[in-house]
């Protein structure tokens, strides 16, 4: 695929690079969105499920009789009547099998987990039935392990029977040049930093309806998935994959929670062949609390070597993930390799060990969130630089200039193997620094009568893998995605792809893509996305692939029709196809005013008027592409590195941070972004993405935390009134700006942006913070910032002395 | 005051969107599934059922509620106002604030856009000049996917008659 923008593009007024409005609002916004609860079959049965309130327990009995007796119940299903459905694959080799059934068979290991399903007429009372089976449930409860530590203390008990211990995987690195680095640096430190568990948390929560129609299975499901939920259904189920047929609805957000494949939508649909109804489950935002992935909960045991000029000689990394019970499909063990690939961000430096730890412990499944492991990387480096600087006396910026990939160095090879294969890490940062620098004066200027407040300014500067390989995360699935454009007799065309419509405008993109590529209005184009009857079979939408792979597979698939509508206009206008030019959305004999010939005469040409095809031309005008990136590796090299993204994005973020002493409040004051996404198809939908991700950031840097008892695994959070999400009071203005450094070997140069934005704020705002009270020697290594952890930090801080962060060997 | 079994039924009649509805409804039933499953109008959407995203707001007799958290009898010879009941009718064309969240990209994936649409519909701009009472105004609903940003600005536009150039003020 080359990089010539012009080679690909035919329309005289170019749509890429355009804020096209969205063709999606329009639903949404009078009400007429169809979202997946709005589905609506007649006769279609209510499933409530039946949750575990224990952590740890094994099922002794379910006394289903009271449920079944109350009027208009139709069905309660156990693991036993599911006896004939296969269990989730465990396809991943190096990961403890977990063989998790939909319902729990006969032992829970999370407060949420399913061991029953309610059928009911309708929700209300299928809610009345659910509460009558919980309570006929009699359990034996099992000691629990709440966390890291417990769960790997020896004589733990361990959460599956077959395992030797609490540990999934645990992979480790070793690199002779980092123990050298340690024996020649001027110093040392340890340090552990914690990234805490949160959610993606979409406003929709998550749905499945099912109905079965002359032997085929219709099942619609909020995932960000559709085409793997097939293959998935149809394993478990014994079907066909023809007769299973996944479509998702409009849906509302999904942020990595909704590309797992849940028991639910296992459950659902084999309620309906079952009982030959539609029936269909509609998570509550309590379930959706316990029962949806969390993620993000890690913790980092690091080693630092370093030079009294600030040099950082070399970094040990042991990433240990708190997996919950792992029972999820697909497994979340990815995010923690992700995040030790990744942690070195934006800076050049090789000398990184990493060992990557998988640990279950009672608590629910960890799996997919937006920025998948990258920003709890991005928090522990510039945590670690913040440190090295105040150590030696190094001027932070400096230090970061210092070390970030400068201009030229790409294509630059990360330690683990990533490769950058353009950016702008040094220029974003110094573009950021200026942006900010007024911020920051602002700032000091407003709070400079006020003794009770401290300004500090904080730092990121990290990579965003785009575009991924799948295999390492499923040990199934690869990394391409397919399109198919056709145009009809009308002249209108059609694209369908196997990517997703989750919010983030795939269908004004893959709009925007056609229309340049064979020179029409985006108005003409029609899309279909997340339909697996409809559209190609495609990964959906995750890892910040979309751009990219609409703009692969739809350009492949544009040419390939070009190709053919040329031989058919030649044909028509009696000329060769050399000389058939396409301009103003029709044919014509290039330098020649002969009249054109329309989109619609060569549509109908092919497919309906054969006599005006040249001779021997098979009818039609469909053409598929199936995009692969061709430098997308998917297992690991000889030497244990890989490069598991097709292009990389950056950013770097600063945020200025004003703190209240005697309070511990913390405003961002300003939050400056500078983001680089290589070209940018619509800057609209690229800011909104960034935007968002930076509010997700916050929340996680500041807000969100899921908490559990730690002597019972029992969740200390059932509503939103205990996991704290931002509102916009708390988010806010970002300065946002853009460089564009094209993906060399992509087509257009398109990277991904879906999830940059997440990554920076973690890093910046415990940066900032610490930076305020740097006069208490405060230094975060953990997140969320909350007053009550300010006030903490000053008053052990404050304890320790004023010279606690002068620690170091 | 009649204490009811929470499955006996009630009889109401609704105007909804200016359409009168008149069905015999479970005392239990909340006004939100009311509107979505009894009456069909799914643009009202549940983001929490416990009357903290905003999602489900609603305008009941001119003021904005949570659906959520009221039940249809309670609404028994009420006004209701929802979503589906912005845009002119007849016309393809918007409201002129759904058409500033449109021009601003205020909404992504749109599952909390008709919860603000509702929360702005119910107040008199007047009253709520300047972008922090904006900000104080929309505290109240939540949104996952914009962070706020061209939401605030969507209104500041869409409201900028009633506000003058001060409008836009940053805070």
């Amino acid at each position: 695929m080359s990089l010539d923008i012009d080679s690909h593009i035919r329309h005289s007024t170019r749509h890429i690079g355009r804020s096209v409005p969205r063709r999606e609002d329009r639903g949404p916004l009078t009400g007429r969105g169809r979202y997946v609860a709005d589905i609506k079959i007649v006769g279609m049965l209510e499933v409530v499920l039946v949750r575990s309130i224990e952590a740890h327990a094994r099922i002794v009995s379910i006394d289903t009789s009271e449920a079944l007796a109350v009027e208009g119940v139709q069905a309660v299903f156990t693991a036993a009547d599911l006896a004939d459905v296969k269990t989730f694959p465990d396809y991943i080799p190096y990961i403890g099998p977990v063989k998790q059934r939909p319902l729990a068979e006969d032992r829970v290991r999370y407060v949420g987990a399913p061991y029953a399903a309610v059928v009911a007429v309708d929700r209300y009372i299928a809610e009345d039935a659910a509460a009558l089976v919980a309570a006929g449930t009699t359990y034996e409860p099992l000691p629990t392990v709440a966390d890291l530590d417990q769960a790997l203390a020896p004589g733990a008990p361990t959460l599956h029977d077959h395992w030797e211990s609490n540990y999934s995987f645990d992979v480790a690195t070793h690199k002779p040049e980092v123990d050298h680095a340690f024996e020649q640096a001027d110093h040392t430190f340890s340090e552990t930093y914690v990234s805490q568990r949160q959610t993606g948390l979409p406003m929709e929560t998550r749905g499945v309806v099912a109905d079965i129609t002359d032997g085929t299975l219709t099942v619609w499901s909020s995932t960000q998935s559709p085409h793997m939920v097939r293959s998935t259904v149809a394993l478990m189920l014994g079907m066909p994959e023809p007769q299973v047929r996944v479509v998702h609805p409009t849906i509302g957000g999904g942020f990595g929670t909704k590309t797992h494949i849940y028991p639910e939508d296992i459950v659902v649909p084999w309620i309906a062949r079952r009982l030959d109804q539609p029936a269909r489950w509609i998570e509550d935002r309590m379930e959706n609390l316990v029962a949806s992935v969390h993620a993000r909960e890690q913790r980092h045991d690091v080693e630092v070597a370093y030079d009294d000029d600030g040099t950082i000689r070399g970094v040990r990394c042991a990433s240990m993930l708190d997996m919950g019970s792992g029972e999820i499909f697909m497994p979340g063990t990815a995010p923690v390799f992700v995040t030790n690939a990744c942690i070195t961000g934006g800076y050049d430096f090789p000398n990184m060990q990493a060992r990557t730890i998988g640990v279950v412990t009672n608590k629910t499944p960890a799996g997919a969130y937006r920025g998948f492991g990258i920003p709890e990387g991005a928090f522990v480096m510039e945590r670690i630089i913040d440190r090295v600087a105040r150590l030696t006396g190094t001027d932070r910026v400096e230090l970061r200039r210092r070390m970030l990939v400068r201009p030229g160095q790409t294509p630059y090879v990360m330690h683990g193997g990533g490769r950058l294969d353009s950016g702008s890490h040094t220029e974003s940062f110094e573009r950021a620094l200026e942006m900010a620098q007024p911020a920051l004066e602002r700032a000091r200027a407003r709070y400079a009568g006020d003794p009770d407040v401290r300004v500090g300014v904080g730092f990121s500067n990290y990579v965003e893998p785009t575009s991924p390989s799948y295999h390492l995360t499923t040990g199934h699935w690869g990394g391409g995605d397919a399109a198919t454009v056709r145009v009809d007799p009308d002249g209108s065309v059609r694209v369908a792809a196997g990517l997703s419509a989750i919010g983030q405008g795939a269908e004004t993109t893959a709009a925007q893509l056609a229309a340049d590529a064979l020179g029409v209005s985006p108005e003409n184009v029609t899309v279909v996305l997340g339909d697996t009857e409809r559209a190609p079979y495609g990964l959906g939408s995750w890892g910040s692939r979309g751009a990219m792979m609409l703009t692969g597979s739809v350009l492949l698939a544009s040419e390939r029709l070009m190709d053919k509508a040329r031989a058919i206009a030649a044909h028509m206008l009696e000329a060769a196809e050399a000389d058939i030019v396409l301009t103003d959305g029709a044919f014509h004999v290039a330098g020649s005013d002969q009249p054109s010939v329309s989109w619609a005469e060569v549509g109908t040409a092919a497919w309906i008027r054969y006599v005006d095809l040249p001779d021997g031309m098979e009818p039609g005008l469909e053409t598929s592409g199936y995009f692969h990136p061709e430098n997308l590796q998917h297992q690991l090299d000889d030497t244990g590195k890989i490069n598991a993204a097709a292009s990389w994005s950056n950013g770097a973020h600063i945020g200025v941070v004003s703190v209240r002493v005697s309070t511990g409040e913390v405003r961002i004051e300003d939050y400056v972004v500078v983001h680089d996404c290589g070209t940018v198809i619509n800057p609209a939908l690229v800011e909104g993405q960034v935007h968002g991700g930076v509010a997700q950031g916050i929340a996680g840097a500041m807000y969100e935390h899921f908490q559990y008892d730690p002597d019972t695994a029992n969740p200390r959070f059932a509503s939103f009134m205990d996991y704290l999400v931002p509102t916009c009071a708390e988010v806010p203005r970002m300065e946002v700006d853009h460089f564009e450094s094209p993906a060399p070997e992509q087509p257009l140069g398109v990277k991904g942006c879906g999830e940059g934005g997440t990554v920076g704020p973690p890093a910046v705002v415990a940066g900032a913070v610490s930076d305020a009270l740097s006069e208490w020697g405060v230094d975060l290594t953990e997140c969320p910032v909350t007053p009550v952890a300010v006030r903490a930090a000053i008053r052990s801080a404050g304890a320790a002395g004023a010279g606690a962060a002068g620690a170091g060997s | 005051m009649t204490i009811r079994e929470p499955t006996s039924e009630v009889d109401v009649e609704i105007s909804i969107n200016g359409r009168r509805h008149r069905h015999r409804v479970p005392a239990r039933l909340l006004l939100s599934d009311y509107i979505r499953d009894t009456v069909g109008l799914t643009g009202t959407h549940l983001g929490c059922e416990h009357g903290y995203c905003g999602a489900c707001t609603v305008i009941v007799d001119g003021d904005a509620v949570r659906s959520c958290l009221m039940l249809a009898a309670q609404v028994d010879g009420a006004e209701v106002r929802t979503v589906e009941d912005l845009a002119p009718a007849g016309s393809d064309s918007l409201s002129p604030m759904q058409q500033a969240f449109h021009d601003n990209h205020a909404l992504q994936c749109g599952f909390c856009t008709a919860g603000f649409l509702m929360t702005l519909e119910s107040v008199d701009p007047g009253d709520w000049t300047g972008r922090e009472r904006i900000v104080e105004l929309l505290s109240g609903n939540l949104c996952r996917c914009t962070g706020y940003q061209n939401i605030v600005d969507a209104v500041t536009e869409a409201w900028s008659a009633y506000h003058g150039s001060g409008g836009s003020n940053d805070g």
